[in-house]
């Protein structure tokens, strides 16, 4: 993890698991565009002569198109678990559209009087449709073909989310850690793999004459050998199977201390936190890594298992800000600091409950809360600037933002400008740094781990005390960054490996260091 | 050879074809002639069937057409186009030999076909019979669209305005050449046209169309000196004294000019 090394270094490093990613990669896109093609050419064909249906169907794909692709995936998962399946399917159902589409219109736009001839010939239905109709629209198919596969070169990026592999799991994860060569290793062949399919795909596209029936009747065999590429992400095969999102999969205190300090060899697949919990409840998986502060903790009845190693830094939460905008309205820092100490672990996870399980728009958990302590004052309406408050994109992000924006307009006569939901720490850090956004909640251990990077031996000596990393972080980037940490909130949303409370109890699992040796035991 | 009986077609409430009746004898030139949108083109696509009549019968050599899958009625019954309908991915060599092949001729039999007809319409083979009909002009690709109708030598021949999108000095030429096919002799042809001149060149009988009935029926000489009725008159009005003067042959031109001279002596 030397912050120094360059985007080459990195990737012969990680070359076997790029090589992996890369091949699941093209092997997603093309398991979906053949089968978008084996069923949406024949649709294609067939509303060409079904008019009434070309409306409904054109009208229906075009709809799954609009949707989207995380949303799509959101849909998928209920209904398909996690895995390749969900993936496979929703990347085919976005590559339908452009092939069912150019099909009908490229048939449909053959010149009629050449139709009619054929037809005056004597050729039969099928005659006609192979010899001339798919021949003359062939440019217009393949362009269809050529765009669905692009799409879906860009779309497979998000089955990491999922578990189901690809390059996504470098970007997202590169995206989370703040790793530039992490992000570039798994976006660089992402987008090659585009340009390099659609020129290919645009050279096919130019093909005359007969060759265009070898082409229509190779094509299926290649998609089906590049399909072949795709091999189930899957580990050592231990009997329970771990999600991690990207960002954890990439951490020293995650992935990677459990291996090297707790020796856990578990079946891993890398999934968005946004599923995660959903498929560990719906038994898809057994083990995650989730925070400490998690909502739905309580609402999926999961156990977390103790850090008995001390592996997990603590994560305080608390505002970090541009010197120059605390310079430039003096009063703002006591107003942010009004919320300190408020809020504890428990607090925390019971606002995280309400709007994670209950659907409460976070607005409205703020305002109670304030109301509740006593905090809340009714906006001001003042004009003397603008604070622009930055968010990561979940929920206890949104709540503790919308805390701030109250305080700020109900104490001071500033106005606040909301930019929440922006990604992952890399998104915010950078937002900030460039003074896109003015301030956002971080955590102490995120900023230590992600961003400081320090030497390994001076991490380990810092994670034991929560005041030291604190202190620590809130030097480092007063001076590398002119940012200032103010007072801690007062909860540590730490990382926590969690299982199924009743499973957890059934196998006796309740630190990492009982599931490690129950792993070993059913190796053995 | 054809026998068409009580034929009407509608497109929704518009009544294309109204109760037709007509036969065609073997070998015989039938022209349908009259103004666009009187019928005279669906009718002719019922013979090979591209349009099925809401009622009434047609035979080809006794046989009714519907008793027969409809693609194997139309490869025994040459089609020729207005723009001509020539396939553009095939060569003129391929083009002419889609009806050949379908049948399963041998390669070398459609070869031979290909180079017979092609140097009957003028157009060498060594320089056309790899080309595609893009490289070709109006003309040439009529010509080729006329071969490829002929390529079976099919006892039947259907012609939608064959020569209308020509210029009229192309259309002259492909006219003539097609004149001079001895496909043709025994060929039973039916032929479409607005144009008067060209029903009473080509023509055996003409039958004259009119929002989709028969108005009149018989030889260029019957309608054009007998007309059956004030339509039929004013159709040719505006070129009667052309057609009257086409429809006289030389050696009619002795009498003619007796006729003119006695004519002049009786009235000064």
């Amino acid at each position: 993890m030397d912050q120094t090394q360059s985007l080459w270094q990195f990737m012969t490093l990680q070359s076997s698991k790029l090589l992996q990613q890369t091949l699941q990669h093209i092997g997603l896109t093309f398991i979906s565009l053949l089968i978008a093609v084996v069923i949406g050419l024949p649709l294609g064909v067939y509303i060409t002569r079904h008019k009434k249906a070309a409306g409904f169907v054109l009208g229906f794909a075009g709809i799954l198109q609009t949707i989207p692709s995380i949303a799509l995936l959101g849909f998928l998962i209920p209904l398909l678990g996690i895995g390749p399946i969900p993936a496979i399917t929703a990347l085919f159902l976005y590559a339908l559209l452009p092939v069912i589409r150019n099909t009908y219109t490229g048939i449909d736009g053959v010149d009629p009087g050449v139709k009619e001839a054929a037809v005056a010939m004597g050729m039969t239905a099928m005659q006609r449709l192979m010899r001339v109709d798919l021949v003359l629209a062939f440019p217009v198919i393949m362009a269809g073909i050529r765009t669905a596969t692009v799409i879906n070169v860009g779309v497979a990026t998000l089955a990491a989310y999922i578990a189901a592999g690809g390059l996504g799991e470098f970007i997202f994860g590169g995206i989370a850690l703040n790793n530039t060569n992490m992000i570039l290793a798994g976006a660089i062949p992402a987008a090659l793999l585009a340009i390099v399919l659609d020129f290919l795909l645009s050279r096919v596209q130019k093909i005359s004459g007969h060759r265009r029936r070898t082409v229509l009747s190779v094509l299926p065999i290649v998609l089906l050998l590049c399909a072949a590429f795709y091999v189930v992400p899957l580990g050592d095969s231990s009997r329970l199977l771990a999600g991690f999102t990207p960002e954890f999969m990439g951490r020293r205190d995650g992935d990677i201390g459990l291996r090297d300090v707790y020796g856990l060899r578990i079946k891993t697949v890398v999934i968005s936190d946004a599923v995660m919990y959903k498929a560990i409840y719906n038994k898809k998986l057994d083990v995650i890594s989730g925070y400490s502060t998690d909502g739905r903790l309580e609402a999926y009845d999961l156990a977390v298992l103790d850090d008995d190693r001390k592996i997990f830094p603590p994560y305080y939460a608390a505002p970090v800000v541009r010197k120059e905008i605390l310079e430039k309205y003096p009063e703002l820092a006591p107003v942010i600091d009004k919320l300190s100490g408020l809020i504890n672990d428990s607090v925390m996870t019971a606002l995280n409950y309400r709007a994670e399980y209950l659907n409460q728009p976070p607005e409205k958990i703020a305002r109670d809360f304030l109301i509740q302590k006593g905090l809340y004052a009714p906006p001001r309406s003042g004009a003397k600037g603008v604070v622009r408050l930055g968010s990561k994109i979940f929920p206890e992000q949104y709540i503790l933002t919308d805390m701030y924006a109250m305080l700020i307009k109900g104490y001071t006569d500033l106005q606040v400008e909301s930019k929440t939901g922006l990604g992952g720490t890399k998104i915010c850090f950078e937002a900030l740094t460039h003074a896109q956004i003015d301030m956002y909640p971080e955590y102490t251990g995120t900023a230590l781990l992600a961003i400081l990077q320090p030497p390994q031996k001076e991490t380990e000596r810092l994670s034991k005390n929560r005041d030291s990393v604190y202190n620590y972080v809130a030097r480092g980037f007063d001076e590398r960054f002119g940012l200032v940490w103010l007072k801690p909130i007062g909860f540590n949303n730490a990382y926590a490996l969690m299982m199924r409370r009743r499973q957890a109890k059934e196998l006796g699992i309740r630190t990492i260091s009982d599931l490690t040796s129950y792993l070993k035991k059913q190796r053995s | 050879m054809i026998r068409v009986q009580h034929i009407t077609k509608t497109f929704g409430d518009h009544i294309a074809v109204n109760d037709v009746s007509f036969s065609v004898k073997e070998g015989e030139t039938v022209v349908f002639l009259g103004t666009s949108g009187c019928g005279k083109t669906t009718l002719l696509k019922m013979i090979n069937r591209l349009l099925e009549p809401d009622s009434g019968h047609i035979d080809i050599g006794g046989q009714p057409i519907d008793q027969q899958p409809p693609e194997l009625l139309r490869r025994s019954i040459g089609y020729v186009f207005q723009n001509n309908g020539l396939f553009p991915h095939y060569t003129i060599e391929e083009n002419i030999g889609i009806v050949p092949r379908l049948l399963g001729w041998e390669k070398k039999r459609i070869a031979d076909r290909v180079t017979t007809l092609l140097e009957k319409l003028h157009l060498p083979p060594a320089q056309y019979r790899s080309a595609y009909p893009q490289q070709l002009s109006g003309g040439q690709q009529q010509r080729v669209g006329i071969a490829r109708a002929l390529a079976v030598s099919p006892p039947v021949l259907l012609m939608d305005e064959p020569f209308g999108a020509l210029d009229p000095i192309t259309r002259n030429h492909v006219k003539k050449d097609f004149m001079q096919l001895d496909e043709l002799k025994n060929t039973t042809i039916i032929l479409v046209t607005h144009d008067v001149q060209e029903a009473f060149q080509l023509g055996d009988r003409i039958i004259l169309l009119n929002e989709g009935k028969i108005i009149q029926e018989g030889t260029p000489d019957q309608l054009l000196f007998e007309p059956a009725g004030d339509y039929s008159r004013d159709f040719f009005e505006d070129q009667r004294f052309a057609l009257e003067a086409s429809r006289i042959a030389p050696s009619d031109y002795p009498a003619l000019i007796k006729a003119f001279d006695h004519y002049k002596q009786n009235n000064g």
